[in-house]
Formats: structure tokens, C-alpha cells, sequence
């Protein structure tokens, strides 16, 4: 007989049962058995494919995202961005059901298609899947094909799809797929020997700030060098409010995105998420390519400045040097409130990479960095930048660990902040440590989407942001006769 | 020089046919004549390629896959072994039965030797062993665009093989009408049945392809399986290793491609029946017990 | 009841009419399917000929959510004190980790657990199976977060196509810890929306924890259970003090704040409240079959609706609590009179739309009355028959009832309609307000609440007022 089926009392825990686990669960001895789960996975840091692909969807003029598989994904990605940038989220989806498992998705992708496009008439529908249709096979080149030559959809639909299983790699991994069959979509047939735009393709990769998207085409701007941005959501995720809704309010222009391919020079900023695209756009598309760091921090920003200007033959401009003069200036300043300051950071490798660079030109020392999933690769080359300043000495960079592995890190080896998502608090809450919100999603404050944390401004906000919260603390914890004007 | 056109080749037909030792020596034949092959096992056993690495069972990539916990950290040569004849060889792997999405098994490991450059160029031919029948979509990724252009279904005399020839048609109808995919011929394993040749070259007509080749019955190739090794390799001079690289010869010089028209039911017993393997019913005896 | 005064410049005509128009753009087998899910509303008509529960169309861009979203999001979320494994790929969990407001007391990771437990299943779990692997995690989630009273295992899409056996893994499970260890498949594939996973957690609910405990303490005449509260944004803290000030003595809570073993003994209350009809009618109707439970739908939107049910309730107990009833509405008369007084006056004469879940709409109706806004259009993402039967008697003639409605025909009816208030989710929020109409969420309540009550009404009255009258919609047209 099961233990349980016998009826039981309604039983309340004893208090110093309480109290006992409560400081169990800050223990060393805890810790341990935390890292020896092996199947177990509790608040992970990262999100799965199709979410990464709605963005890049999203970041064409006219696209109308569509997602080929169980409606209730459709749901939560739509609520995610929304949350998140506080804006519409449209994308559609075919709902499949126990049908749809045992047939197969043909006849929903059909209906779908047909649908999304009388009602939404978008350009172009680049379509990516759930877990289901991937569990079963469904293959979508025939079923689009199929969908064309039986009318549902017109012949010349851009109709890119995307293989993007919840159960394997991260949203970064489904923003690489989804870019890469948009682009193989929309240049066939556009490369023309001899023929350069002159200008630069650029990638920011998945990035939930809109303000670093718009902070690289100020950059790109002052530099006088011509470019298009691809899967650009700047606008679409970061639209006015005037009295009119707009289902399609920005985004990389379709002709832009066919033209790409005959660009001067194509620059991706994010290596993890654009991985795959960028091998095949090594191999397709003219012109130089480059794949850079995010540009946090001074000398990332550099590295960028300089990439730019030797790929364009353009001199940095005055209003640029003068910038980093300010940058530089703001953190010598301001350096004594941050050097020596220990950080955890959880976040996306290329998130990840970024910040700790930063943080180490200020001389704070990154500590306990977490990836929730990543390769060797990764954990390679983080323990590289690591070693490459005095100040990563004693960093341990985890990868396939998740948010709960940090509440452990962080009550049994304490740092003076946090830098991740919002996901984050519930850890830094239990440790009390500041958290510093950089990264996705960030849904519980506003505006941080908009204010860029790249480039020499970014690196400003990032510091005042950090070095600001720690006076705050000071100010509000520390006792009478400490209080003073001057911070 | 005109580039080398690499032909991408699956085998299907019944569980128990004989179509991993007809594939590994069909295989083997080809590399004698000088082909760069490799062999992609799509069957959870994985029983495709142990005669080219006299290897008991290969490492397979899902093997592979669950002790790494990932694919991004997997490595080609991991799971990409040379054998016989410089035969590259993988096995996709998978579950025991009754666990698990074996079909799911074969798409992530044709993602995978896809996304790591296995398809090289200087491949002639690319083999995926399939098994049994198609069952679910994960069993179709062999034949799906871009992938095998060529299918060949392994058949015997026997009813149930037939019938599994049949429904696999089926199948390449589907995929057929939208991609480039096309039926090549039946391979005829002999099981010595009745008629067997003239049986096969009849379906083979109905489904509107050919009877490539008729591979006799011979124990030879039960004798070169103990020693983990294709006859071809285990005795090059015998009848049985020169009926292999006849196969092979006329896989290489095949330019028979069509869209299959599967016979309905009826059409598929009145065959059998026609042939005698299987006999008219006796309406009177349906459903009737023995001491009724 | 009475019937509701006709809405100015709404007929049963013009409604048609817009219906009709929303329709045409629509390719013919589309218009077929979507038809019958939408109307304008008679309220004498039983049943309500809006049709509902049906299969999305797809490619429309509906709000629903799936089966999982209804059992991990809905039912289980909220019971504090268990460990719920979103058991498949690991975005399920992400995605509806702390998204929907069921506020819980307890010491995170000790004694309650607002967290995201799953098994991010990987390639070699899809192929190979995960039983094994759910297996392992229950046992390292016992380990490690020991004071839970159960775990539940909340299967995504994957798990039911491979085929695991989740049930058997679960039962093996509960043996060795000797806790509850409860399966619940749902799938979302499965079923049509939210509500199959509701209907399938009831079933769970019924297969694995009611009738396994009971209170120590005597049952006790006013013994009552509140059914169907989920406690966003600490609607039950709102609630409960109300039924325990008329003297009443709520047992436990289903399942928003929710205890497991008080949810199991359950069965010897008097009386179930049920608040969300849609989601729990299952399971009062088991306990009423089964244990001879009544069970009273109750609405606590609002002064007029919280009297009307106060009364109700009352009636089904003695003359004791009868009497609180009426000190209670005495008691709080004046401070709800003074709420209506401070907010009518810049209210009154505005309408609003609701789509919501599935008892929402028609059951915060009476609140927007009380402030003087009229309703013109609700509907549903996943109600049922009976839930559009106790609607059309609350709405004026005439006025919009939309089934499932897509984004599509929401923005067109809106459009149309020109409401001063939309009252949705949070995919349809920034829609509205890019148009510059304003909006409150009506699942999360915004980030604010709770609304639930005479402490609730006071909050929705300020933010329903915030939203109509905030001086920054008159930014949105630009003066060049």
C-alpha cells in the first residue's frame, strides 16, 4: 500500500524545524549537495529557441512572426516581450493539437498561413516551431512549399522557416536560425558580382536593450558610415505612443535585407548568438565580416571604433574621441566607488563577456559568473578574458548552472552586487545584494530596455548605476555618525 | 573537372529483411570500385555499420549525446569512424523500445553530421540505413529536401515484406510531391520463396519501378556476419561478394527515378494471391471458432 | 434580476452589423468557424447563443494559452508549501515563473516555493525518455527543499508525444519519500485552451489529494473552504477576512495561498465557496457528490455584488451569521459609499470591454456599475457554455459578446465601440494603448491590487480611475 494513502493529520511544521532548514539552505554543506544535482534544474537563467527566433522575426519591416506548433508557446513568448519592453508583441501560430501530434501540422500550418496572411497581410512570415512538431518531424520545406502550390499563400511570400526545439540550446541558439534562414531567404538571387553597396550589415545579436540598437546606429551615424541593420526590433519594440496602433511599426527594410548581401562589410556583436549565420555569411556574402565582443567598457567600444574606421577607411570622429574622453573621465572619477567591489553576474555569454570586460577596467572584480547554459568554448574563453587582468584573479565562471546554484554561490562566498535579469532578485533578495538589472527580461522597473549600456555612454549609465546604488546603501544603512554630506 | 555530384542514397524495408548486411555490402562493393561512401544508421539498434569496423556496436551520437548532456559539445570524429574500404561510418542511436522518440534520435543526428561538415566533398555517396518502415515524421528526415534523392526498398517473397514495400511507397509519395525525392528499385533479398524473382519484378512493375537487383540466398554471407566483416571483404572471390558488387554496379549506373504508385489493398493481395502466396478467402470460414 | 437599461448607442442592429463587417474580412472558411463566437447579447436568452470552447483557428492570433498554462499557471502555482516540476524543456517554467501574481506567505525555498522547478529536457531526454531523469530530480528536489508537502509533475508537450509514463514514475516516487507525488498530464496539445488543463488538475486533485487528510481539530458548523480564489495580487488576503468577520471559519484555500494537506481534507467542510466557477466546478461538484458538499458561487467585486453574495451566504447558514451579514454590510457601507463618492463623479457615463479568462468579465461587472461604467463588449479566452449563460443576464441588450476573440476582431470592435477603458491581458495592453485608449490588465490586475472585497474595490476603484484619468492620454496627439 502507498505510504500516503492512509489518511493523515493536517500537520504544521515545527518553527525550529523552520529555522533549522533556513539556515540549512545557507550552508556550505548545503551548497555541496546543491552542486551535485544532476537532473534537477531550479530558476534557470535562460529562456528556449522559438523566443529567440520571435525576435529576429520581429525585427523585419512587415514580418509577422509565426509560430508552427502548440498555441500556448505562442502565448508565452508574445507575454514575455511584452512584459519586457512594455509594447505588442504580434505573432501568430497554428495551433496544434492531439491531431496535430498524430497526423502532423500540415493542415494548421495551411489554415495558419492563410489566415495570418488575409488579416495581417504582413511582407514576409518567417515561421519557427515548438517542441512539438519537432518531437514528431514535421517537415516544414514541404509543408510551405505545399502551403504555395496549393494557394493558400501567394508563390512570392517570403516564407523563412526555422527548426528551433525548446529542447536543445538556448533563445540565442533560435535567434541564430531564425537570422540565418531569413537571410538565406531574401538574398537568393540577389548577390551580383562586382556590385557593393558600400554599405555595413550589422548584427547586434539578441539583445533586449533597444537602446543599445539605437546607441550602435549613432555610432554608425557620427562615423558617416552607411548601414542596415538586421533583424532591427529598435522600433518595433520601442514604438511611440500617438494615437494609432501599428502592427508593423519598423524594422530592417525587405530590400535592405536582400541588398546585405552585396554590403561592403558585415559585423556581427554578438559571436554565441550569430554563430551559424555568420559561418554561412563568411562563406555568401562580399566583403569583409568581423564578429567583435559586445562593446561594454572602454576598450570593447575601441575595438569597435577602430574595426569601423579600418573597414570604411573613416577617421574616428571628433565628437566620438571626445566621448570616450568623457567616459574615461567619468570612471577615473568615479573609480573608488567600484575598485575592489566583488560582482556575481548571470547572464548570456555575449552579455556576459561584456560585462565582465567592463568591470574589470574599473577595477570591481567580477567573482562568481554564471551561464546557465553554455559550451566549454565559452567557459574557455571567459576564463581567457579572466586571466588577462589582475583583477579576475579568483573568478569561477559556471556554466550549465542555474539561478539556484547562485543563491548558494552568493550566501556562502558574498559579493557587494549582482548584475542579470530580473529573474535574479529572488537570489539577491535572499542574500541581500544589490541587484543590478542588465540583461532579459527585465520586468519589474522600467525604461532600462531603453537606456544603452553599450558604447562610452553606455559604460557612463553602467557606472552611475552601480557606483549610485552603493552611496544610496551607504546612506540609507549606515549609522548616525557616519552620515554625511559628502559621499 | 565537373564537381563531384554527391548522390544521397536510403534503404528501407522491413525490420528483419536483411537490409543492414545488404546495405554494408552493397557498400563495401561500391568502395571496391573505388566510391568515397559513408553510411548514416537510422535505427536505434544500431546495426548498420559493425561489418565495415568489425566493431561489435559503434559509439552512436546519441550515446554520445546523453553522456555529454549536449550536442554543442559533441565532436565529429567522436562518432565518425573510417572502416573498411575508408567507409565513414555513423550510427544515430537511440532508445531501447517502448522509451523514448527514437524518430526524434535520427533528426537531431542528421542535424548534427550537417552542422559539423560530415558531408564532405569528396564524398560519392552518402547510404542512410532506415529502419523498418516509416513510422513517424523522425523516421522521414532521411528523405526529406536536400537529403536522400534516391530510395531503395530491400523486399523479399514474403507477404509481410510486400506489404511494408507497399506502405513505404506511400510514404514517397508524400514526400515526392513536394521535394525531389524518388523511388530507385527493389533490392530482392531471397528468401527463396516460390516465384520469388518473377513475384518481385511484378510489384516492381505495379509500383511503376524496377527489380535493381535479385541477390540470391548463400551462407556465405552468414559466415562473413561471425567475423563482423561483409563478403565482400571476407572473400572478394566468392559468387555471393561478385552478386554484392553487381548490385553495386547497377546502383552506381541507375538512372531510373520515379514517383511510386502504390497499389491499393485489394490490388496488393490479388497480386499475392495471383502468385499463390497467398490464398483467396473462404467468406464461409470468417470468425468461425473450431468446435462451432 | 432586472434587466439592464439599454446603452446608449448600442442595438442589437449596429452590433450586428459590426460583427457582420469584422467577418467579411475574413477568408469564408474562417468566417464559418468564427461566427457562432460571436454576438450581441440578449439577456433574456438561455442558453446564450455565443458558442464557445472550440478549437482556435489557427493563424488568427488568438490570446489563449494551453493545458499547461491552465494547470501549472492556474491550479498548482499557487499551493505554497509543494515543489511544482514543470517537467520538459525549460521554457514552459521560465515563461510562467512568478508571471502570474498568486502571491504566497512562506520563506522562499524553505517552507514555500515561488520558483521555477523543471527538468530542461535536452535532445538525449527526448530520445532516450525521461522517466529516469524525473525519477533522480525528485529525489534531489526532496533533498533539497526537505519541509515540501508534495511535488507535483506538470508535463509539457514533449513528454506526452514520447510517450513517458509519468504516472508510474509518480507513484514509485511517493513510496520512497513517503510524500505526495502527483502526476497531472497536461500536455498543451491537449484540449482546445487553459481549461482542459483546469479540468485536468481538478481530476488530479481528485485522483491524489482530497480525502487524504484531516484537520486535527473538529469539524465545526461554520466550517467553509474557498474554492477558485488564486490569490493575484492578494485577492484571497482580501477575501478571507470578510467570510471569517460574518463568522465563518475558512479551512483552507484552493488554491491561491494554498496549503496541499488542508486542500486534502477538504472534504469535511460544510459549505465550498467557489469563486472561479470555470476553473474548480469540478471539484465542488466531486465533493458534492461524493461527501454531500454544497457549493455556492460568490462574487466579491464590488459593494452591490459582495452584499448580494454576503446574503447569499448568510442564507445557507443560522440566524448567528445571518446577523454578522448584515453587521458586516452596515459596517462597511459607509466607507464603500465614500470610495463610490470620491471616484463616480469622474467615472460615471464612461463605458469599458473586458476580455478576460473565464469569469472575470462577468463577475467585475457590478464593480464597474458601482462606479458608474457601463459594459459593451466582453468575452472570454476560454469560458464555457454554462460561463456565457451567467454572463448574457449582466449585460444590456445589444451589446458584444466575443468567444476566443483574435487580435484581429478585438482592435476592429474597439474601434468601433471607442470604449474609455479596455480591461485584458498583457498582450492586448499596449495595443489599446498605442491608440491611446486606456487599459488595465485584468488577469494580473496590473501589478496592482488586490481587488477582491471591500479592502479590493477601494484599490480598483483608484486604479481604474488612474487609468481613465490620468492627465498623460492628453500627450498622445502632438499639438505639429
Amino acid at each position: 500500500m502507498s505510504a500516503v494513502a492512509a489518511v493523515k493529520f493536517v500537520t504544521e511544521t515545527p518553527p525550529e524545524e523552520i529555522e533549522r532548514v533556513k539556515a540549512w539552505i545557507n550552508s556550505e554543506e548545503y551548497k555541496e549537495k546543491n552542486f551535485a544535482r544532476t537532473a534537477l534544474v531550479v530558476n534557470p537563467a535562460h529562456a528556449c529557441q522559438p523566443l529567440g527566433a520571435q525576435m529576429v522575426a520581429t525585427g523585419f519591416e512587415g514580418a509577422l512572426p509565426f509560430i508552427h506548433g502548440s498555441q500556448g508557446c505562442a502565448s508565452y513568448f508574445r507575454s514575455t516581450f511584452s512584459r519586457h519592453y512594455r509594447e505588442p508583441a504580434a505573432a501568430t501560430c497554428d495551433a496544434m493539437t492531439e491531431d496535430g501530434a498524430v497526423f502532423g501540422g500540415q493542415n494548421n500550418l495551411f489554415e495558419g498561413l492563410e489566415n495570418a496572411y488575409a488579416l495581417y497581410k504582413p511582407k514576409m512570415i518567417p515561421i519557427f516551431t515548438t517542441c512539438m512538431p519537432e518531437v514528431i518531424g514535421d517537415d516544414l520545406t514541404a509543408f510551405t512549399r505545399n502551403a504555395k502550390l496549393q494557394g493558400f499563400i501567394p508563390e512570392d511570400l517570403p516564407t523563412p522557416y526555422a527548426n528551433t526545439p525548446s529542447f536543445n540550446g538556448t533563445h540565442i541558439h533560435g535567434y541564430d536560425s531564425m537570422l540565418l534562414s531569413i537571410l538565406q531567404t531574401l538574398t537568393d538571387g540577389q548577390k551580383v558580382e562586382g556590385k557593393c553597396t558600400g554599405k555595413l550589415n550589422i548584427i547586434p545579436g539578441f539583445d533586449g536593450n533597444v537602446g543599445n540598437l539605437r546607441e550602435y546606429k549613432r555610432i554608425l551615424e557620427l562615423m558617416g558610415i552607411p548601414y542596415t541593420m538586421l533583424a532591427d526590433v529598435s522600433d518595433v519594440f520601442d514604438s511611440g505612443c500617438d494615437g494609432e496602433y501599428k502592427l508593423y511599426p519598423g524594422g530592417t527594410r525587405m530590400e535592405d535585407a536582400a541588398e546585405s548581401i552585396n554590403g561592403k562589410a558585415t559585423l556581427s556583436l554578438q559571436k554565441y548568438s550569430t554563430v551559424t549565420t555568420m559561418k554561412w555569411i563568411e562563406s555568401e556574402y562580399d566583403g569583409e565580416k568581423a564578429i567583435l565582443p559586445m562593446p561594454f567598457g572602454v576598450k570593447k567600444t575601441d575595438e569597435l571604433l577602430l574595426k569601423l574606421s579600418e573597414l570604411f577607411d573613416k577617421p574616428i570622429p571628433t565628437e566620438l574621441k571626445a566621448e570616450r574622453a568623457r567616459a574615461v573621465d567619468a570612471m577615473t572619477d568615479a573609480h573608488q566607488y567600484l575598485h575592489g567591489r566583488k560582482f556575481a553576474i548571470a547572464g548570456d555569454p555575449d552579455y556576459l563577456l561584456g560585462i565582465v570586460s567592463f568591470l574589470l577596467e574599473m577595477g570591481a572584480r567580477p567573482w562568481h559568473v554564471l551561464c546557465s547554459r553554455a559550451t566549454k568554448k565559452f567557459q574557455k574563453e571567459m576564463d581567457a578574458l579572466l586571466a588577462s587582468s589582475p583583477f579576475g584573479e579568483g573568478c569561477t565562471c559556471y556554466i550549465n548552472k542555474d539561478l539556484w546554484h547562485m543563491r548558494s554561490l552568493l550566501v556562502t562566498d558574498p559579493v557587494d552586487g549582482i548584475i542579470g535579469d530580473t529573474h535574479a532578485k529572488w537570489a539577491a533578495r535572499d542574500a541581500r545584494i544589490p541587484l543590478f538589472r542588465i540583461g532579459f527580461p527585465i520586468i519589474d522597473r522600467v525604461n532600462l530596455h531603453r537606456t544603452p549600456v553599450v558604447g562610452y555612454t553606455g559604460a557612463i549609465s553602467m557606472l552611475t548605476m552601480l557606483a549610485n546604488k552603493f552611496l544610496d546603501i551607504k546612506d540609507e544603512t549606515c549609522e548616525d555618525q557616519w552620515f554625511e554630506m559628502m559621499r | 573537372m565537373a564537381e563531384k555530384k554527391l548522390r544521397q542514397i536510403a534503404i528501407y524495408g522491413k525490420g528483419g529483411i536483411g537490409k543492414s548486411t545488404t546495405t554494408q555490402n552493397t557498400v563495401a562493393g561500391l568502395a571496391s570500385l573505388g566510391k568515397r561512401v559513408l553510411i548514416i544508421g537510422c535505427d536505434p539498434k544500431a546495426d548498420s555499420t559493425r561489418l565495415i569496423l568489425h566493431a561489435k556496436a559503434q559509439t552512436t551520437v546519441m550515446d554520445k549525446v546523453r553522456e555529454l548532456g549536449t550536442v554543442e559539445d559533441l565532436e565529429l570524429e567522436d562518432v565518425c569512424k573510417r572502416g573498411y574500404g575508408d567507409i565513414m561510418c555513423v550510427e544515430s542511436g537511440g532508445p531501447e523500445p517502448g522509451v523514448g522518440c527514437a524518430g526524434r534520435g535520427v533528426i537531431t543526428a542528421i542535424n548534427f553530421l550537417e552542422e559539423e561538415g560530415a558531408y564532405t566533398p569528396d564524398l560519392d555517396y552518402v547510404f542512410y540505413d532506415v529502419l523498418g518502415d516509416v513510422v513517424c515524421g523522425g523516421f522521414a528526415m532521411p528523405i526529406r529536401e536536400n537529403k536522400a534523392q534516391e530510395i531503395y526498398i530491400v523486399v523479399s517473397g514474403e507477404m509481410m515484406a510486400m506489404y511494408a514495400a507497399n506502405n513505404i511507397c506511400k510514404g514517397i509519395v508524400k514526400y515526392a510531391a513536394s521535394g525531389s525525392v524518388r523511388l530507385a528499385g527493389l533490392i530482392c533479398n531471397s528468401r527463396n520463396t516460390d516465384r520469388e524473382a518473377d513475384l518481385i519484378e511484378a510489384l516492381a512493375k505495379r509500383l511503376g519501378t524496377q527489380m535493381i537487383h535479385f541477390v540470391p540466398r548463400d551462407n556465405q554471407v552468414q559466415r562473413a556476419e561471425l567475423r563482423r566483416m561483409t563478403v565482400i571483404e571476407y572473400s572478394p572471390e566468392h559468387k555471393q561478394a561478385q552478386e554484392y558488387r553487381e548490385l553495386a554496379r547497377k546502383i552506381a549506373e541507375n538512372e531510373m527515378f520515379v514517383i511510386p504508385t502504390p497499389l491499393e489493398m485489394e490490388d496488393l493481395e490479388e497480386l499475392l494471391m495471383e502468385f499463390g502466396i497467398m490464398e483467396a478467402d473462404d467468406e464461409s470460414i470468417i470468425g468461425v471458432a473450431e468446435n462451432a | 434580476m432586472a434587466e439592464r437599461k439599454p446603452i446608449k448607442g448600442i442595438t442589437t442592429e449596429k452590433t450586428e452589423k459590426l460583427i457582420a463587417d469584422t467577418l467579411a474580412e475574413m477568408p469564408e472558411k474562417t468566417q464559418k468557424k468564427r461566427a457562432p463566437h460571436l454576438g450581441a447579447n440578449e439577456p433574456s436568452a438561455s442558453p446564450c447563443a455565443v458558442k464557445s470552447n472550440k478549437k482556435v483557428v489557427p493563424g488568427v492570433m488568438s490570446q489563449r494559452g494551453c493545458a499547461y498554462a491552465g494547470a501549472k499557471g492556474v491550479v498548482w502555482g499557487p499551493i505554497r508549501d509543494m515543489v511544482h516540476v514543470s517537467h520538459g524543456p525549460v521554457g514552459c517554467g521560465v515563461y510562467s515563473w512568478g508571471t502570474r501574481r498568486n502571491l504566497m506567505q512562506g520563506i522562499p525555498g524553505v517552507t514555500s516555493f515561488p520558483m521555477d522547478f523543471t527538468s530542461d529536457f535536452q535532445e538525449r531526454d527526448i530520445v532516450y525518455g525521461g522517466d529516469l531523469k524525473l525519477e533522480k530530480l525528485l529525489r534531489e528536489a526532496d533533498e533539497l527543499f526537505p519541509l515540501n508537502k508534495g511535488l507535483s509533475v506538470l508535463s509539457e508537450c514533449p513528454v506526452g508525444l514520447i510517450g513517458d509514463d509519468i504516472n508510474a514514475v509518480a507513484k514509485k516516487m511517493e513510496n520512497e519519500l513517503g510524500k505526495l507525488v502527483v502526476p497531472c498530464n497536461c500536455e498543451g496539445f491537449r484540449g482546445v485552451s487553459q481549461s482542459l488543463g483546469h479540468h485536468i488538475s481538478n481530476d488530479s486533485i481528485r485522483d491524489h489529494i482530497i480525502g487524504k487528510f484531516e484537520f486535527k481539530e473538529e469539524p465545526g458548523p461554520y466550517d467553509v473552504a474557498l474554492i477558485g480564489d488564486y490569490n493575484i495580487g492578494g485577492d484571497v488576503w482580501a477575501a478571507k477576512p470578510i467570510l471569517e468577520e460574518i463568522g465563518l471559519n475558512v479551512k483552507s484555500v484552493w488554491t491561491g495561498d494554498g496549503e496541499v494537506e488542508k486542500i486534502g481534507a477538504t472534504h469535511s467542510v460544510k459549505l465550498n465557496l467557489i469563486h472561479c466557477y470555470r476553473s474548480m466546478n469540478y471539484m465542488c461538484k466531486v465533493m458534492e457528490e461524493k461527501w454531500g458538499i454544497p457549493w455556492l458561487e460568490y462574487n466579491f467585486f464590488g459593494p452591490t455584488k459582495i452584499e448580494e453574495s454576503l446574503r447569499a451566504i448568510g442564507e445557507c447558514f443560522d440566524d448567528k451569521i445571518r446577523k454578522n451579514v448584515e453587521k458586516v454590510i452596515r459596517k462597511y457601507k459607509p466607507v464603500m459609499q465614500a470610495v463610490v463618492d470620491e471616484y463616480k463623479p469622474r467615472l460615471d457615463g464612461k463605458t469599458a470591454m473586458l476580455f478576460v479568462g473565464g469569469l472575470r468579465p462577468r463577475h467585475t461587472i457590478g464593480a464597474y456599475e458601482d462606479l458608474g461604467i457601463q459594459i459593451t463588449g466582453a468575452g472570454y479566452e476560454f469560458a464555457h457554455q454554462d460561463d456565457y449563460d451567467r454572463t448574457a443576464p449582466e449585460m444590456a441588450k445589444g451589446t458584444l459578446i466575443y468567444d476566443d476573440v483574435s487580435e484581429f476582431e478585438l482592435e476592429k470592435f474597439v474601434e468601433e465601440l471607442k470604449p474609455d477603458l479596455v480591461g485584458s491581458g498583457i498582450k492586448e495592453k499596449y495595443v489599446f494603448q498605442k491608440a491611446g485608449i486606456p487599459f488595465r490588465q485584468m488577469h494580473s490586475w496590473d501589478y496592482s491590487g488586490p481587488y477582491h472585497g471591500y479592502e479590493g474595490f477601494k484599490i480598483f476603484a483608484r486604479d481604474i480611475d488612474m487609468a481613465i484619468n490620468s492627465p498623460t492620454w492628453d500627450l498622445v496627439k502632438a499639438p505639429f
